[in-house]
């Protein structure tokens, strides 16, 4: 995060550019408008073959010319990136056609009359010091996802019951270490325990995740509040806490043993554009997301 | 290795998940809200980012990543 930590960078982006945050994975897949104008974009830089990651941070124009690309995130090059970038745009009268091809298996959206729930998460100890500064950053650093919850998930929760459906989508899909990387999620078969109950407001339970060959793991216990208003809920906070051990092909650096792990759920309110990304686990399957119990 | 022993240590020792227990975690695990990254208007819309680039006059950046870059916060 020390690229926009930088004022200067952050100025510049605030003041001369209009900024989008969005998952590769995604674009470089989606046959629709959205993904053609991404690509467009993207192969006029280095990163122009779409059968492998195009992350890293590229200026151009609203007419798809490419002005800038690096995938340096040290301040100096990407503040050179932008400055250069600016340097070659030249205004002009252009007016963007309007989206017509919407991709379904990359362009879905949050179930009607369900609930977006925001999960945040933390390794709360274990770490050796350093004084690197990326690995610091990674360290200290919370994570988040969205949680997904179905219309018919929001009225049992409403009636008071915690379905297993969305007990499972938690703790598969969003008890994870993602703080430092996109994290492995727990196949069905990793839930060892999982004991959650809806009763008189508050959820309390137990969980126990763990891989076959016992490499991952994160057992602990869950506590959380649901207030409900006019058959809607209006809150829905939880933390999860435990011990957590091992990490993922992308998730590398996690202290070494077992260590203290939270996670945390806060009802999202939809003002923060964070709302509207899809969860982790959804990406490209959402069915298999919400049908965490197969 | 003492960090490890001690984390360990305190953990034996824990209570477990108090109603205070919750509401300290909660509130630690909420995302800072006038953190300098925050202070920037994303858009999660390439195409809602290009009407408005078009619009005023000002060219688009894109932070394209692996998994969601507004989930690393």
């Amino acid at each position: 995060m020390s690229t926009f930590a930088n004022p200067e960078i952050i100025e510049l982006l605030k003041s001369r550019f209009i900024n989008v945050a969005i998952d590769q994975a995604y674009h470089r897949r989606q046959q629709d408008d959205e993904g053609d104008f991404y690509r467009q974009l993207a192969s006029q830089s280095p990163r122009n073959d779409f059968n492998g990651t195009t992350q890293g941070l590229y200026a151009g124009t609203a007419d798809g010319k490419l002005l800038g690309f690096t995938n340096h995130r040290g301040p100096d090059r990407v503040r050179q990136m932008l400055t250069q970038a600016l340097d070659k745009f030249k205004p002009a009268d252009f007016e963007p056609p309007q989206a017509k091809r919407f991709d379904p298996r990359w362009t879905y959206q949050p179930p009607q009359g369900g609930l977006v729930v925001r999960v945040t998460a933390k390794v709360l100890g274990g770490y050796e010091p350093t004084d690197d500064m990326w690995r610091t950053a990674f360290q200290e650093s919370l994570s988040r996802d969205n949680l997904w919850v179905t219309a018919e998930e929001h009225k049992a929760l409403v009636a008071g019951q915690l379905p297993e459906s969305l007990a499972l989508r938690i703790a598969r899909f969003h008890l994870v270490d993602n703080t430092r990387g996109e994290p492995p999620m727990w196949e069905r078969t990793d839930v060892k325990s999982l004991q959650l109950s809806l009763n008189a407001g508050r959820i309390t339970g137990t969980f126990h995740l763990e891989t076959a060959n016992g490499k991952r793991g994160f057992q602990g216990e869950v506590l959380g509040v649901v207030e409900t208003e006019n058959g809607q809920v209006k809150r829905f906070d939880l933390v999860a806490r435990g011990e957590y051990w091992g990490e993922g092909q992308f998730t590398g650096g996690a202290p070494k043993g077992k260590f203290p792990f939270a996670a945390a759920c806060t009802l999202a309110d939809g003002k923060d554009e964070a709302d509207k990304v899809r969860p982790q686990a959804s990406r490209g399957w959402v069915q298999g997301y919400l049908r965490s119990e197969r | 290795m003492l960090a490890t022993m001690l984390t360990l240590a305190l953990l034996a020792a824990d209570p477990g998940l108090t109603d205070a227990e919750f509401a300290r975690l909660h509130a630690a695990l909420q995302p800072e809200a006038d953190a300098p990254w925050r202070t920037i208007p994303w858009r999660v819309s390439l195409l809602d980012a290009r009407q408005e680039a078009a619009r005023q006059k000002k060219p688009i950046f894109i932070w394209a990543m692996d998994g969601h870059p507004l989930g690393c916060t």
